[in-house]
């Protein structure tokens, strides 16, 4: 709290300290939310290659934490709105927080259907995992990570990298779907098992497209201008 | 408006707008203009795209030319090019001081009054150099009206407030008609009707400003030119102004001076930003679509001011 009320001293005080102030809160706990989901990403994964139900369930307990901490942003970016009346890059940047807020709680809603898989899969008989998946995990933790740095920033070339990479773990996940085929038409009873996989991959490359979407609105911030860069 | 007969047109000697000659001093050599940061903040009105608003020519009301105006030797507004469109509302917004008011008098040359003021480059009223030889500036008042930032009735009956003008100049048809049209076009109708011989000056504030309203429409102007006219309003008085200034636009041309962004926000189709330079004269910064300029405005000067990061 100390060290909080010293960084606000240090601030020149400009006639928009309050709302200046008041972003930075909500620019921090944006920054936080990437973190846990970033934090549950991981953990599914781990979970999912590691058959560790446990893990799993702490995914699926923590998401509370992400929902929560959506919420809390959401109240403070309409109270800002409300209150503020805020205009042209300053809208932009609360409405790219929101939106990313948003994208960021259901990319947790993923993270968590991955643990279920998890799950799913540590009940039935063991089989190695498709190697693109933790692949998939692992871009994916950090495209979103590239994602946060670059909304942090307001780094539109960081944000178009992003959007551009995306490619990747699409191609990984229509190899995953061919093997996942393949492996159902060779061993009929590992059914199950590759369709639990086939919808882990599916559920990554979800979460794929929604970092696109907060490389798509760090653009609007930056330019004003919007851009579909995941058509 | 501008059909044969017209005094204005009638008057001025062809050409006359394009004279040359320019009234007071040679504008200031603009050497200290010359950083990369001042090139950047005189940069001309632009959308977006960089291109100044324009408009067909027919729906052009002023066109101001390198406009610049002086008391005295102080330039307050500096080489403003612009242009007005008809049925519209435009806003001028801008720190204290950096000429909006000037400017906004120089529309009807309510600035003739006094007597240092002058003007160089032009200002043509559907093409007319408004300054131009023989031009009438009672004529020009007649048609370009003005509402101001406190409500001024005059100390006389709500029904004379109104026909005061219109009797000035002369109208002859009915009377009791044109002051309930104009009372009702100026939203006020309903509120006065059974007290029009009680004085303007005992109504609310928000009703004398649209008393005031309803006599500068008495007179039938094409344009309304109005000075901060909700800065002494509640609210909700402001609001009605605002909603007045809606339903106006359809038949006039309003051109607003507002210290309220908001209100130029809400209230204006499109937004012109000035501010002053070091030599303290107000220049244009840039001239946009209000909800452009209020999203993303092209000039990170329009941007700071309009976020309040100014100063």
């Amino acid at each position: 709290m100390e060290r909080a009320l010293d960084d606000d001293a240090q601030r020149p005080l400009g006639p928009r300290a309050t709302f200046d102030r008041a972003l930075d809160r909500v620019k921090d706990d944006v920054l936080r939310l990437g973190a846990l989901v970033e934090e549950a990403l991981e953990r599914a994964g781990r979970a999912l290659t590691g058959r560790d139900p446990d893990l799993a369930d702490k995914v699926r307990w923590e998401d509370r934490q992400v929902n929560d901490l959506q919420r809390d942003i959401n109240t403070e970016i309409t109270t800002l709105i409300a209150t503020q009346a805020p205009v042209a890059r300053d809208i932009r940047e609360l409405l790219a927080l929101y939106h990313a807020s948003a994208e960021l709680e259901r990319m947790g809603d993923y993270a968590v259907n991955i643990a279920k898989l998890s799950q799913q899969l540590a009940s039935e008989p063991e089989i190695p995992i498709l190697g693109q998946i933790p692949q998939m995990e692992r871009i994916c933790r950090e495209q979103l990570h590239a994602a946060m740095r670059a909304l942090v920033d307001m780094s539109e070339d960081g944000a178009r990298a992003v959007c551009a990479r995306d490619d990747e773990i699409d191609h990984l996940y229509n190899s995953v779907y061919e093997d996942a085929l393949a492996m159902m038409a060779a061993k009929p009873e590992r059914a199950r098992q590759a369709t639990h996989m086939l919808f882990a991959a599916h559920h990554l490359e979800r979460l794929g497209d929604r970092v696109t979407n907060i490389g798509e609105d760090v653009v609007y911030l930056a330019t004003g201008q919007v851009e579909d860069l995941n058509p | 408006m501008t059909e044969s007969g017209d005094p204005m047109a009638v008057k001025i000697r062809p050409g006359a707008a394009d004279d040359p000659e320019q009234k007071g001093p040679p504008a200031p050599t603009m050497d200290n203009v010359s950083t990369t940061d001042e090139a950047e903040q005189i940069a001309p009105a632009a959308t977006l795209s960089g291109a100044p608003m324009t408009f067909a020519d027919d729906e052009v009301v002023f066109e101001l030319d390198d406009l610049s105006c002086y008391y005295g030797d102080f330039r307050a507004v500096r080489d403003i090019s612009l242009q007005v469109p008809k049925n519209k509302i435009t806003a001028l917004i801008g720190p204290s001081g950096c000429g909006k008011s000037t400017l906004l008098r120089s529309f009807n040359r309510m600035n003739d009054l006094v007597d240092t003021a002058h003007i160089t480059g032009s200002i043509r009223y559907h093409g007319v150099d408004l300054y131009g030889d023989g031009v009438d500036p009672v004529e020009v008042r007649r048609r370009i009206g003005m509402v101001f930032q406190k409500p001024n009735p005059f100390p006389k009956s709500i029904y004379d407030n109104v026909a005061f003008g219109p009797r000035i100049a002369g109208h002859r048809g009915d009377m009791d008609e044109l002051v309930e049209q104009s009372l009702r076009r100026a939203a006020i109708w309903d509120e006065v009707k059974d007290k029009l011989k009680s004085p303007g000056t005992a109504l609310s504030g928000g009703q004398q400003q649209r008393l005031c309203i309803a006599r500068a429409i008495a007179v039938e102007p094409d344009v309304i030119l109005m000075d901060e006219p909700c800065s002494a309003l509640d609210p909700i008085a402001t609001l009605k102004i605002e909603e007045l200034m809606r339903e106006l636009r359809q038949n006039y041309t309003i051109v607003i001076v507002t210290h309220n962004m908001q209100q130029a926000a809400r209230a204006s189709d499109y937004t012109a930003f000035l501010t002053m330079g070091d030599d303290r004269a107000g220049y244009l910064v840039e001239m946009a679509p209000t909800e452009e300029l209020f999203t993303r405005p092209a000039n990170r000067v329009t941007e700071d001011y309009i976020t309040g990061r100014f100063g």
